[in-house]
């Protein structure tokens, strides 16, 4: 049997404003799997990623990271953090940092890394999102795909057991989009555990192993791929439909 | 950075031609000559030696003739202070001491020798006493009888030819007698003064400052009735006035602050004379040649020059009046002066203040002195202000509710309340203080730490130090802690923390005592308790502290584990019978003068004026019609959330609105004069200096290097006379720290909240992404306001002078006194500031341009 690495069951969040953004969601995702959950504006997608590592308490449900429960109290908050990747729709790059130390940091203040290792292991992951050539540039001076690949080089630098994605590509003019996603293609290949939130609806098809459509909070559908070229649900339908004409 | 668009730029100066700049001014300000040249000769004039014998006394008679004693029994004589020849002397014994009064002269030494001479006789007789005590001094009182004073408390009075030994009740060595009428005064070791009213038949014990009890009192005078001074041998000076019509001089004796030794009561020199030549102006003499003179009672004391090579001590005094007289010391030195001592200036005989360069020379000394001190409270309260408002800026974003200090938290709570703070109030209590504070710090910080390496490599912590509290004991602890904060506990032996009911009840108790609200019900009159907490002020904070202790105490007593929102049924119709009840009060009950008539037609309007205000607040709070009251409760419920208040914020708040809504004024005067903070902050630190020291005795070796650089630190913190300089850094700092705090707390809130989010993303802590990430780019926003802040403290700093610290405007103050030249003075004055104002500015400009993120800001060309 393939190992879970993220398992959520019955997720709810009700926001202080009496939104109920989550509606009671199940899914899990598998190592090295990578899960794009798509979904018009407003259904919950961020609701859920931001849950799944505590960015905002969950209401109800569990959630556990490699079969132990994340979501209660004496859980250490800031260790399990370390372990869970996040890519933001606008970067959030600390703008005071080179792209260095923009990376280094989480090593050496969370892994309690030396310098010069950090620097080690940081320009191996930038290596790999192709970013060598910007290492001491200032996140101000770099072109909106850039800076989300090295926000993604932030991510993958911690080692994470799985990465989220909120819409990486959002902030993002259409020239841009491909590198990034470029990028994240070439993790799924390497075999990343990755759940990503996204409009790119052909994107999804290509590089997911499993996609999870949300509608109003709750999953409207789920399966392989496939169900893009033939959705079951009306809704899904739709959607799928509408974000065509926008093309 | 782009030196193109600024107007000036240093940078944009070809190098050659910046070398050129330099060279010029610095050779402009090597050529240009000291403003006024002179200098100052001694008045002291060497009278031609006559043996190598030590001189110890002097004395000046009533004939104006001049009498020196010395060793070997030693007599010159100076005929009308001019024509010096020796004396024939019926002693070798060493002479010490003399005395003269209208009738004789008497002179006294080692060995019980006392001598006289009388004016109408040519020779020295001597008195022999039977007990060959070494005498330290004579004197003689109204009657014409003899004193003198000697080691082991000893006094002997010479009365109808017979000497008497006379009670002193004290073993210490008398140093120095003198009289002045029928009132003596004995002073010696230990901070010894003793004191007669009856011409020297009894003496008792006066009140001396504890801090001379280890000093030795040399040398003790007075000046007619209304000014006594004395000296020890450390160089202090006591000082004694009459104290309002009832109690003379000589009873109340205090320590001289000495402006010119920065406030230090002690001029660190072996005083050996005094010689008070009118009510302020002094002469003293020490070893190695000391002579100084205080024209203002020993503020300002300014040694004199001598005309010779001085290693010898300076041993007696005498002066003529005012103006003429002799000193004498080691090696047969008599030295003599016609100017009171005091130096004479050679090439600048009149200074003329209305000469603008010797004005400058004149008093840029007082204004450098000025500009420094204000430079020094300045870097203080800035930083002070920095560090405190940074610390309020972060309690004031915090997000900590008491929901997660309880829930989240618990153990470390429970450590807290139950560990921490009662083992810091026990170690305060005995052992002061200092122990306190270092108690405190030290606990928190060692639990701080065992808990990190506890949890080091844990995924799920466990709990606080390990522990960690089972869910079906929560609960039960909470409600235990919310019983202890109600009620107190009890600690070793007396010792025991009061609980919030115990603390409100004896203040509210307290309180009551004041009778302020007159003998009515009335609101306006019992508005007069809004004073009360100064009536009080410890009985305040305990009363603030009870609140606390009593609201957290029943929050947590009444807990059941889900730390909601709590609804208070007819919560708003409680509120509003309550509002009620105090306007109909306020309108309808007696008061002490007017009763319940309507006396004018203001009062008329301020009865319906609350009327209406009862009548908004009524419609505002309730939302259906009155009618239906019973029918749906619910409306009426109050609802309120306790768990979700932020202990830090709130403290924050309180703080920050009690700094900025008062002025800057009366908040120097408040803490200086009525809180004694600078005092207190003195205590506190010399206690921790002492408990510091204490340690680093233990420490073997390292105290040698350790010792020296406490000492240092305490005395130019803590040392005497700093106090007004302490309360001046803790006013500017603590009021800044408010302003600063706001600022601060604005450029936090202005960095995205994505960056919090990115940070604690990684897995860094709250503090940690606080440290790393949200603080040094919040700080790079607030440097332009805080640096407004900046310029504003130094500004402010001039309210310092009100407080008795001596920065630039007293400074200022004290240059117009002397010179009366009021337009250059505050010029000048002006112009200091502005050089400090301006290179903070100028330094904070720099600053902001070095710590620019490259990539922010405006960009885009011209
Ligand atoms: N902090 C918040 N407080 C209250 N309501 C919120 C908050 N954040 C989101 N919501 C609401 O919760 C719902 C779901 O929001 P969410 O951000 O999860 O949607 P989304 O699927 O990510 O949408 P999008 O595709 O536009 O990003 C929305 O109705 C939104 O208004
Ligand atoms: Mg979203």
């Amino acid at each position: 049997m393939e190992e879970i690495v993220l398992d959520i069951e019955n997720l709810e969040k009700i926001y202080p404003g009496g939104v109920h953004a989550v509606r009671g969601i199940s899914f899990n995702v598998k190592k090295g799997e990578s899960v794009a959950i798509i979904g018009s504006s407003g259904s919950g997608k961020s609701t859920v990623l931001r849950c799944i590592n505590r960015l905002i308490e969950p209401t109800k449900g569990t959630i556990k990271l490699n079969n132990q429960i994340i979501n209660n109290p004496m859980a250490d908050v800031n260790d399990i953090r370390s372990k869970i990747g996040m890519v933001f729709q606008s970067f959030e790059l600390f703008s005071h940092l080179t792209v260095l130390d923009n990376i280094t940091l989480g090593l050496r203040h969370v892994r309690g890394m030396k310098k010069e290792e950090a620097e080690k292991s940081a320009l191996k992951v930038l290596e790999r999102v192709d970013m060598l050539d910007r290492t001491k540039a200032f996140p101000g001076n770099l072109s909106g795909g850039q800076k989300q690949r090295v926000a993604i080089a932030r991510a993958l630098a911690m080692h994470p057991d799985v990465i989220l994605f909120d819409e990486p590509t959002s902030a993002l003019d259409p020239e841009l989009i491909g590198s990034v996603l470029q990028t994240i293609r070439s993790l799924a290949d390497e075999g990343m555990t990755m759940v990503i939130v996204t409009h790119e609806i052909n994107f999804a098809r290509d590089v997911a192993d499993r996609i999870i459509y949300m509608d109003k909070g709750v999953i409207a559908e789920q399966g392989p791929s496939e169900i893009i070229e033939s959705p079951k649900s009306e809704r899904l339908k739709q959607f799928l439909s509408s974000m065509n004409e926008e093309k | 950075m782009n030196h193109e668009n600024r107007i000036f730029s240093w940078k944009g100066i070809p190098r050659s031609s910046r070398i050129i700049i330099i060279t010029t001014m610095i050779i402009v300000v090597l050529i240009t000559p000291n403003l006024a040249e002179g200098y100052y000769e001694s008045s002291w004039e060497q009278v031609e030696k006559r043996s190598e014998n030590n001189y110890n006394s002097a004395i000046i008679d009533e004939n104006g003739d001049a009498w020196v004693f010395g060793d070997n029994g030693e007599i010159i004589f100076g005929d009308k202070i001019e024509q010096w020849m020796n004396f024939e002397s019926p002693t070798n014994e060493n002479l010490v001491t003399a005395y003269a009064n209208n009738e004789r002269i008497v002179a006294a030494g080692n060995n019980g020798v006392v001598i006289y001479k009388e004016y109408n006789s040519e020779e020295w007789v001597e008195i022999k006493m039977e007990t060959q005590i070494d005498i330290n001094s004579i004197s003689m009182n109204s009657n014409d009888e003899i004193f003198v004073v000697s080691d082991n408390g000893a006094i002997w009075c010479f009365k109808q030819d017979n000497w008497i030994e006379i009670e002193s009740l004290v073993s210490e060595k008398l140093n120095d007698i003198v009289f002045e009428g029928e009132r003596g005064l004995i002073s010696g070791s230990s901070g010894l003064i003793l004191g007669s009213e009856n011409n020297g038949e009894n003496w008792e014990i006066r009140d001396t400052p504890n801090e001379v009890a280890s000093s030795d009192i040399i040398s003790i005078d007075f000046y007619g009735i209304n000014r006594g001074y004395a000296i020890t041998s450390s160089g202090e000076i006591l000082k004694s006035t009459q104290e309002e019509l009832t109690t003379t001089v000589g009873y109340n004796w205090y320590l001289k602050e000495i402006e010119s030794e920065n406030q230090s009561t002690s001029l660190d020199i072996n005083l050996t004379s005094l010689e008070v030549l009118s009510t302020t102006k002094i002469l003293l003499s020490g070893d190695n040649g000391y002579i100084a003179l205080s024209k203002d009672g020993g503020n300002i004391v300014t040694p004199q020059l001598l005309s010779i090579e001085g290693d010898f001590s300076i041993n007696d005094i005498a002066m003529k009046n005012a103006f003429v007289g002799i000193i004498v010391g080691d090696n047969g030195t008599i030295l003599y002066t016609e100017n009171g001592g005091e130096d004479s200036a050679v090439g600048f005989e009149i200074i003329d203040l209305s000469d603008f360069s010797e004005f400058v020379d004149f008093t840029k000394d007082n204004l450098l002195e000025g500009l420094k001190a204000t430079v020094k409270i300045v870097i203080f309260g800035i930083l002070l202000g920095f560090f405190i408002g940074i610390a309020l800026a972060m309690c004031k974003t915090a997000p900590t509710t008491l929901k997660q200090m309880i829930e989240g938290d618990l153990e470390r709570t429970l450590t807290l309340f139950w560990i921490i703070i009662p083992s810091t109030l026990f170690c305060t209590r005995i052992y002061g203080s200092g122990l306190g504070i270092l108690s405190l710090s030290g606990l928190i910080i060692l639990f701080s730490l065992l808990n990190y390496y506890i949890n080091k490599n844990k995924i799920e912590k466990e709990g606080f130090l390990g522990i960690s509290i089972p869910n079906r004991h929560r609960n039960n602890l909470i409600r235990i802690l919310g019983l202890t904060l109600l009620i107190g506990m009890p600690l070793i032996g007396k010792w025991e923390i009061k609980g919030g009911i115990e603390l409100i009840y004896t203040a509210i108790s307290e309180f009551y005592n004041f009778h302020l609200g007159s003998n009515t019900f009335k609101l306006s009159a019992q508005i007069a308790y809004i004073f009360a907490p100064i009536g009080n002020p410890s009985e305040f904070m305990r009363l603030i502290l009870g609140v606390g202790l009593t609201y957290l105490g029943l929050l947590f007593l009444t807990t059941n584990g889900t730390f909601s929102k709590k609804k208070i049924p007819y919560g708003k119709l409680v509120l509003i019978s309550i509002l009620w009840v105090i306007i109909l009060t306020e309108i309808f009950v007696d008061s002490d003068s007017s009763g319940d008539k309507i006396t004018s037609w203001f009062d008329l309007g301020w009865r319906l004026f609350l009327v209406l205000i009862g009548l908004l607040v009524t419609k505002r709070i309730l939302p259906k019609e009155i009618k239906s009251v019973l029918k749906n409760s619910n409306d009426y419920t109050l609802t309120i959330e306790p768990w979700k208040i932020r202990p830090l914020q709130t403290i924050a708040t309180l703080y920050t609105d009690f700094f900025r809504n008062t002025p800057l004024l009366v908040q120097f005067m408040f803490i200086h004069f009525g809180l004694q903070l600078g005092k207190h902050i003195q205590n506190i630190g010399l206690d921790l200096t002492s408990d510091l020291i204490a340690i680093s005795s233990l420490l073997g070796p390292l105290d040698s290097l350790l010792h020296p650089i406490i000492d240092y630190i305490s005395g130019s913190l803590f040392g005497p006379g700093k106090r007004s300089y302490l309360s001046a850094i803790f006013a500017l700092g603590l009021n800044s720290a408010a302003y600063q705090c706001e600022t601060i707390r604005g450029a936090i809130a202005a960095i995205p909240s994505g960056q919090m989010e990115a940070g604690r993303s990684i897995g860094l802590t709250y503090m940690g992404t606080m440290r790393l990430i949200i603080l040094p780019q919040a700080i790079r926003i607030c440097i332009p306001p805080l640096g407004n802040e900046m310029v504003n403290l130094v500004l402010n700093s001039s309210l310092a002078s009100v407080i008795a610290y001596t920065e630039l405007t007293r400074q200022g103050k004290l240059v117009v006194a002397i010179t009366f030249q009021i337009f250059w003075t505050w010029g000048m004055v002006m112009i200091a500031y502005f050089v400090v104002t301006w290179s903070l500015a100028l330094l904070l400009r720099r600053l902001e341009e070095k710590t620019r993120i490259p990539g922010l800001g405006i960009s885009g060309g011209n």
